[in-house]
């Protein structure tokens, strides 16, 4: 950052507000770098599902006496339903009475009677 | 925990760290009160736990018969435990889903899940629910899951 500032000084003397502004997308190019590597990274192996690389450590895992340090493996080594953990579960729809319906009646009920008990309190 | 049944084995359930029993403020009086004498289940959990780190706290469930003789059954630790140390955070937050104390990644959630899965009370459940439930926990502790 400390080598841009004589120059911005000198581009913000000279020139107009817009390039000002051309300016301003410049000098987050700094922060920017490091994220568009990792951009591009993730661009071309799109197929990357873990934020974890393979080969970390997992701390703290290998509680049993001389048991080596738990290693990340690649993302194909681990099940596919484990990349489906964190979405919202979907029920396949089994028509009406099904648990599908169920489960969708039951979240609306709880959430009206949140609704109103917060209305209450207002 | 029952109380005292005369005809009826007692449980008792503790928190030991593995292969330092025998402190006298929690294992001392949970147990001498039932009438267990200390050292012997101390040497035979120091025994049983001799493979586990120590220091690594373990749920145990002490059944004393009526006659005072025990026995128990020593669990994986907390999963709060290994996800703090995983995280490597000391405390849970006071407010879960308000305040962030760490990151943990699926890959995490997954080796904690497989610890867990040796227990003898969730050998009945897909590693998957298993999953699901450790991502549970560790929302319920401030920490952030990502894949």
């Amino acid at each position: 950052m400390s080598f841009l500032t004589p120059a911005r000084s000198s581009i913000r003397q000279a020139f107009s507000p817009c390039l000002a502004r051309r300016y301003a997308a410049k000098s987050s190019n700094p922060e920017r770098i490091p994220n568009i590597s990792t951009k591009d990274t993730s661009a071309t192996e799109e197929k990357t599902l873990s934020s974890c690389p393979p080969g970390t450590i997992l701390e703290g895992l290998n509680y049993l006496k001389g048991q080596p340090p738990v290693i990340a493996l690649p993302d194909e080594e681990y099940p596919s339903w484990l990349w489906d953990l964190l979405k919202p579960k979907v029920y396949e729809d089994d028509g009406p009475g099904g648990k599908a319906e169920k489960k969708r009646l039951r979240k609306e009920n709880q959430q009206r009677i949140k609704d109103q008990n917060f209305m209450k309190t207002q | 925990m029952s109380k005292a049944l005369k005809a009826k084995d007692q449980l008792v359930r503790i928190l030991v760290p593995a292969g330092k029993a025998a402190p006298t403020p929690p294992v001392g009086p949970a147990l001498g009160a039932r009438g267990v004498k200390s050292m012997d289940f101390c040497k035979e959990f120091n025994a049983r736990t001799a493979h586990i780190e120590p220091g690594v706290p373990t749920p145990t469930l002490i059944t004393v018969e009526p006659d005072r003789t025990f026995s128990f059954i020593t669990k994986t630790p907390p999963t709060t435990y290994l996800l703090k140390k995983t995280a490597g955070i000391e405390k849970g937050t006071g407010r879960p889903g308000h305040e962030v104390t760490g990151t943990i990644s699926l890959k995490h959630a997954y080796e904690v899940a497989k610890i867990k899965a040796k227990d003898a009370h969730l050998k009945h459940l897909k590693l998957e629910s298993i999953a699901s439930t450790v991502i549970g926990t560790a929302r319920s502790l401030g920490l952030q899951v990502v894949p």
